[in-house]
Order: C-alpha cells, then structure tokens, then sequence
C-alpha cells in the first residue's frame, strides 16, 4: 500500500524537461514535379525519384513573427503607463518587458489586475511616456542663443524657442521661464557665458536648459571667429544670472 | 678508320630513310601553310598591356560605380506623432506648417535681434516625383514660368520684344512694360542684323503678325511663339506682366535617381504680407502642377520652405492649394476646355502646328 502511494507520487512529482523551447522546423514544401493522376479504384501509380524533388516555398524559421501585446505593471521609460496594452515587437517584449517583470501577458485578469485605480490616476508622475527621455535630451545638450551683435535685443522667450526648434527640438513659448533677470545685449562681455531656463513639458516635467550666448553679425566680416565644437568647451556663467534659481528649480535632473 | 667511316654512312644512309619517310605524309606545302597560320595566330594576339593604376583620392573616382544612394524620397509617416508639447524632433514626423505659420517662424529667426535680415528672400524647394504614366518613363527637365499675383523685385534682368501689328497693340504693349515693342519693320531689322534677339530672353508675339513671323523662326528656334508657352496670343498685356514678374523656375531630375525631382524658386521677400506669400505659393504650386503626368500618385511630394541665412527648412502641406491625385474627370473638362478654345483661335492652332 505504500508502495504504491510512493509510486504515484513518485510519477506526480515528475520532473519536467525544463528547457522547453519552441522550435519552428516547419518548412512549407512543393514538389517540383507532380506525379500523375490514377485511374478510380486503382492503386496510386508508383512514384519515381523526380516526385521526391521538393522546392522550398517557406522557411517559418525566417518569417517575421507578428508583434506582442502585453500589460504593463508600472511605468516605462518610453513604452508606457501602468496598465497600459503596449503592442511590440516581441523579441523587445521577452527580454525588456517580461523578463525584468515589467509586464504581463495579455489575459483579461491581468488588465483588471493592473489597470490604474481612482487613486493612482489623480496621482500623476508621468505625463507621457516619451516626456522623461525629452528631459534627459534638454539636459545634455549646451543650446546656442544666436544674437545680434549690432541691433540692441532683450531676451525673451520665444528667442529660445527658434532656437530650439534650429537645435531640432520643437516647443511652445508658454513652456519655457527664463532666468528671472533680464538679459540684454549686444555685450560682448556676455559672449559664450552660461545661463540656465526652465522648460516645463506638459505642465509637469521640467527640464533645465543650458543656454549660451553667441553674437552675429549680418556683415561677415563683422562676425566673431569659429570657436570649434565650442560646446565642449568650459563656459562661465553669466553674470551669476539664473544659477541658484534654477538648481532650485531642478525636479528631474 | 675505314670501318668508322663505313658505320657512319650507314647511319646517315639510315636517317635519309627516315626523313624520306615523314615525307611520305607531310608535305612541304602543307608545312608552308601551317607555318602561315601559325605565324598568324601569332600576329592575331594582342598583347595585353596591363596599366599600373595608382592610388586615386575617394573624391575623384568614378561615382557611378557600386555606390549605393540613399533614396531622395523621404518617408517619415511611420514615425510617431507627437503628443507632448515639447519633443526631440528626431523621433517624430516632422511637423507641418501652414504657410502663415513657416512664416512667422522664418520672421522669427531673421528678427532684427537674431540674425536682423528681414528683408531675406523666401525660398520654395518643391520635390516631384517625375515617374512618368509608366515606371520606365520620366517627365522630362522643364523650365516655365508661374505667373504671380503679387510681384517682388526678383532681381533679374527680363528683356521681353514683342512683335504685333496695329497701333491699339503696341500701346498696349509700351503701356504693359515690354522692352521693345514693333511690326514688320522690326522683323526687317532683325533679318537685317542690325537688332540683335539673343539680348531678349522672352518673344512675344500677337497673332496677327504671325504670317510675317514666320520668317524668324530659323533664327528664334525654341524660343518662337507658340500658344503652348503662353508666349502667343491675343491678350498681350497680361502676358508681358507674366513674363515680367512672373517666377521663373525649372525642374531638375536628380542625376543618380531618375525619379526625383526638385524645384528651388523664390516667392518673395519675408516683409511681405504673409497673405501675399501665401498666394503666391499657391499660384506657383498650381503652375507646377499643370505638368504633371497621367498616371495615379503624388506628383508633387513634399515643399519646404527656406529662408538664407537660416539652414531650417519648415515642410508645408501643398495638398491645401491643389488636388493630391491624379484626377481624371478634372484632366478631361480641361481638355474639354481648350478644344472649344481652340476653334476660336484657329491662328494660334495653326502657330502651335508650325512651332512643334
């Protein structure tokens, strides 16, 4: 009797093969040359060498396999909002999303399981998912401020704004604060000296733009010489302008 | 001694018998020609002289070669649409502007406190897909003028000589701006050589001269008057101000892809009204695309919008100011049109028959 309750759990306990991996060995085949029709209530004729000769229509080992949906847990950097469906490529959703735990499978109990509750939705830390990648990008990059050399200007906001939009980065004139002293010009004093403003992106993130000031003129003699990849280079602040403020500003750095 | 000498004219007694022999199959005539066509084979192969080629800078070698080009057409629509208010421009479609928008963001650059040219001349770059009603088959370069309601100094010099009969026309024609107005004695002139028509870029002409013009033709070549070019016809006025102050412009296909097009014209100066430029846009689109093919598709593909000094090219939407594809009742009513013009002109028609 024992025994043989030793024996059936012996066989329930059995261990699976656990490097159970789907292998697509399919391969869609034609015959290069058909055999011919036999007459009813004959046997089929026999079939030759030649019938054997096959060509490849599909090989499903090089097909593009469709994309993955799945749910994701929390918030992710580029793909999504908790309890969004994200639809990827699924080598992506393996190895980035499922892998890490960052997301389930599709099933209904996973999306009532991790769609956003009341609480969650009030609470909002992301506005997008692309909007921290945005932050990290303005962060990086020293923007050249292109001002006259010759024509007296104030800095204002949409200054910073065409460019941006030279640096390729598009924006509103509504989501940029500047330092709050004013910045004139043309000073030459102030030539390649730093200065930080605030980009807010959907009235949530904010960004911290380093911004430096380069004068130019119309005339091309008139202009200054080409610092190489000036960018890279050390700069001074401006005046002290801006710096303390913006530190304390800094939400996302 | 003796017997040395004796076994030597036996061997060479022997040796005549074996060459008697190989004569016995091979003659000497054979021999000759053989010989012949040997020494032709000979001659026959050419000596291949192998040239050292030394080393050849990357920028001087043959660029038709193995090169493989990036295509001119840009697809971007499989990139995202933006949604948050500020993005990386790279990651996304690029935004569309209207022209009132691309406007105020080329003022904006060529402010006085940014680079203070706000006089700069507003370019159009226009990109056409020049496939043809078959793959194989293009539209060729062509060259035209888009005639433009509001007019800038394009700073050209346009000649324009304009042949008509009648006092009534040749008013008309002073009081239109042309350079030099005249008849039949101006045609005497010209067969003379005392007037020179290569100072004109442009010739027009009234049809009622025409019988008399026809003495130019060897002389003028492409540039006679014809109802095709718009450079023949009853209503001279308007067409001296088109030729005047019209945008002249040409569409050029891309040396190593055949199917890509480009057009680069000037619509005016950013001072301009933005109503004005806007118009003017549209008129040279409408322009350009009275040459496009019969088949289905874009012709025109994509505008940009320039502006020197700035580098930023800003995409407008042409599909606001003419038809995206090809239509064909549209084509038809068109052609429609011009049978019933062309019997009211029968002159004309005969001009355009004599010109191609």
């Amino acid at each position: 009797m024992l025994k043989n309750i030793c024996v059936t759990q012996l066989n329930l306990l059995r261990r699976a093969p656990s490097l159970q991996q789907q292998v697509r060995t399919t391969f869609v085949l034609k015959r290069k040359y058909e055999p011919l029709l036999h007459k009813t209530n004959e046997k089929p004729r026999r079939m030759r060498a030649k019938h054997f000769i096959y060509e490849l229509v599909e090989d499903t080992l090089v097909k593009k396999r469709p994309n993955m949906e799945v749910v994701l847990k929390t918030f992710v950097e580029g793909v999504g909002d908790k309890g969004d469906i994200v639809s990827m490529k699924p080598n992506f959703v393996y190895n980035k999303l499922l892998l890490p735990g960052l997301a389930t499978y599709k099933t209904p109990e996973s999306i009532a399981k991790y769609s956003k509750t009341e609480a969650e939705k009030s609470a909002v830390q992301h506005s997008s998912a692309y909007a921290q990648r945005t932050v990290n990008m303005l962060g990086s990059i020293v923007l050249a401020v292109v001002m006259n050399k010759d024509e007296p200007w104030v800095l204002e906001p949409w200054h910073i704004k065409a460019s941006l939009r030279k640096a390729g980065f598009h924006c509103k004139e509504e989501c940029i604060r500047l330092p709050k002293e004013r910045i004139e010009g043309p000073d030459l004093k102030k030539e390649n000296k730093e200065f930080c403003c605030t980009i807010t992106i959907n009235k949530l993130e904010q960004a911290t733009l380093r911004c430096r000031i380069h004068h130019w003129s119309t005339d091309p003699s008139e202009r200054l010489p080409y610092v190489l990849e000036h960018w890279k280079l050390p700069a001074e602040p401006l005046l002290n302008v801006g710096q303390p403020e913006t530190e304390s500003t800094q939400k996302n750095a | 001694m003796l017997s040395l000498l004796s076994t030597m004219r036996t061997l060479v007694v022997r040796q005549q018998a074996g060459e008697a022999l190989r004569c016995l199959h091979l003659t000497a005539v054979a021999e000759a020609a053989r010989k012949g066509t040997r020494e032709k084979a000979r001659k026959k192969k050419v000596k291949v002289e192998v040239k050292k080629v030394g080393f050849i800078p990357h920028n001087q070698r043959d660029k038709k070669i193995n090169v493989k080009r990036a295509d001119k057409h840009v697809d971007d629509s499989w990139k995202q649409v933006p949604k948050d208010d500020v993005y990386v421009g790279r990651y996304y479609r690029w935004p569309v502007y209207t022209v009132a928008e691309a406007i105020q963001c080329h003022r904006e650059t060529h402010h006085p406190s940014m680079y203070n040219v706000p006089n700069a001349p507003l370019n159009v770059e226009i990109e056409l897909n020049m496939q043809g009603e078959k793959a194989t088959r293009f539209v060729d370069n062509f060259q035209r003028m888009a005639m433009i309601p509001h007019k800038f100094h394009h700073g050209e010099e346009r000649k324009i000589i304009v042949f008509t009969k009648g006092n009534e026309e040749i008013a008309e024609a002073r009081g239109a701006g042309a350079s030099l107005v005249g008849g039949v004695e101006l045609i005497k002139d010209i067969t003379g050589g005392e007037l020179l028509l290569s100072d004109y870029q442009f010739i027009i002409a009234h049809p009622n001269i025409l019988a008399e013009l026809v003495a130019l033709r060897g002389l003028m070549k492409r540039k006679f008057p014809n109802p095709k070019s718009e450079t023949l016809g009853t209503n001279l006025a308007e067409m001296i101000v088109k030729f005047s102050n019209g945008i002249a412009y040409s569409a050029a296909k891309d040396e190593y892809q055949q199917n890509f097009g480009l057009i680069t014209a000037s619509v005016g100066t950013l001072d301009m009204d933005a109503q004005h430029l806007e118009e003017n846009v549209r008129f040279l689109l409408q322009d350009v695309n009275t040459m496009r093919p019969k088949r289905d598709g874009r012709f025109i593909t994509r505008v940009l919008l320039k502006s020197a000094p700035s580098s930023e090219q800003l995409k407008i939407d042409p599909f606001v100011y003419i038809s995206e594809l090809y239509d064909k009742s549209a084509a038809k009513s068109s052609r429609d049109a011009k049978k019933e013009v062309a019997p009211a002109e029968p002159q004309a028609a005969a001009a355009a028959a004599a010109a191609n």
